[in-house]
């Protein structure tokens, strides 16, 4: 015959009486003392200090106001940048690599009115350079994006050399 | 002080958030008993559980200004208790020896027991030190999760509620587990018969 599920849980209630000694509650809580008191003399001063911070954080408590604020603020930034009415970064500075380009105004207007044309002789050094008068454009840096390539009036036909004309 | 006569938990808490720590002792000894049964029963090591249940106490005490009341203290410090437990259990895996309390002599006029080995039951000529070794084995060859359940359910009366709440589980599980674990229970004193 098998325990049915009612045996089973009058078997499992006597684990009830299962106790530790008369008294050892009363020990075991003089033990915890002991421990508390040896673990406040071996923190340090920077895990007390640490303690107290966290919990002081704990403590601190955000108005419920500064949530809408916050939100608020964040708003009406979004809006200014969104609008353009103010946009961080107009000084010239690269976002991908981090440089500046700088050209001065003659060297601009050369790069602005022949964009097409063979640039096998660019002269990379002037990109590295800051001017006196600065007029700044974007750069693409010395990669194999900018290797030269050849056109024909004004488009560019080959990526590589062509030699029928 | 009789557990009847201290204050409320709550009240012993705040006291204990603003540095009474003779308001802790008194959460002491109203919960320790309970925590070590706790412990004991999922462990099955009394050198453990005495480990255990001044670790429990030691990391409430630490995180007690923490305590926001969203729970009771009864389900927050229980749930410490389980937590830790479990990490134990699973860090110490088969490396356990049983060490057995011993049972309370009220054990041999409590009626339940009486009423028990009085019908045909297959425990009935079982000797009560045998008996309770067998069901100790049983218990740790179940997970320790169903250990858990089992332990606050069946020895120390929890509604299932109370059990989904310390274990943060729903309580639909609580009684799943619960369900498998008296299967296998079942299973292992009927092996226990046979011999």
């Amino acid at each position: 015959m098998m325990l049915d599920e009612q045996q089973l849980q009058k078997l499992l209630r006597i684990k009830r009486f299962e106790q530790p000694p008369p008294g050892y509650f009363d020990r075991a809580l003089i033990e915890f003392h002991r421990r508390q008191r040896q673990e406040l003399l071996r923190r340090s001063v920077t895990s007390i200090w640490w303690e107290r911070l966290i919990s002081s954080l704990w403590n601190f408590r955000v108005p419920s106001y500064a949530y809408g604020a916050a939100f608020g603020v964040f708003v009406v930034a979004a809006t200014i940048i969104g609008s353009g009415v103010w946009a961080p970064y107009r000084d010239g500075r690269d976002f991908n690599t981090g440089r500046v380009a700088v050209l001065t105004a003659p060297s601009a207007q050369e790069n602005s009115g022949n964009r097409l044309a063979l640039n096998a002789n660019l002269d990379w050094s002037k990109f590295d350079h800051a001017a006196s008068s600065p007029k700044v454009v974007p750069v693409i840096g010395p990669s194999q994006t900018a290797l030269p390539r050849y056109v024909l009036d004004g488009r560019p036909v080959s990526f590589k050399a062509s030699f029928s004309f | 002080m009789d557990d009847q006569n201290l204050p409320d938990d709550e009240t012993l808490v705040r006291r204990t958030q603003n540095g009474d720590t003779r308001a802790f002792d008194l959460l002491w000894q109203k919960y320790s008993p309970r925590i070590y049964s706790l412990i004991y029963n999922m462990t099955a090591n009394h050198e453990d559980s005495n480990d255990l249940l001044l670790e429990v106490f030691a990391k409430a005490y630490r995180s007690i200004k923490g305590f926001r009341g969203k729970s009771s203290f009864y389900t927050w410090i229980h749930a410490i208790a389980v937590n830790m437990t479990i990490n134990f259990v699973k860090k110490r895996g088969r490396r356990f020896q049983l060490s057995l309390d011993d049972i309370d002599a009220n054990v041999q006029n409590d009626k339940e027991l009486i009423d028990l080995a009085a019908t045909n039951s297959p425990i009935r000529e079982v000797d009560l030190s045998e008996l309770q070794q067998r069901l100790n084995e049983a218990m740790m060859k179940l997970s320790v999760e169903h250990r858990a359940v089992v332990t606050m359910f069946d020895v120390q009366g929890m509604p299932h509620a109370e059990i989904a709440k310390i274990l943060g589980i729903p309580e639909a599980t609580v009684r799943s587990r619960l369900f498998y674990a008296h299967r296998q229970l079942q299973n292992y004193l009927e092996e226990f018969r046979k011999k």
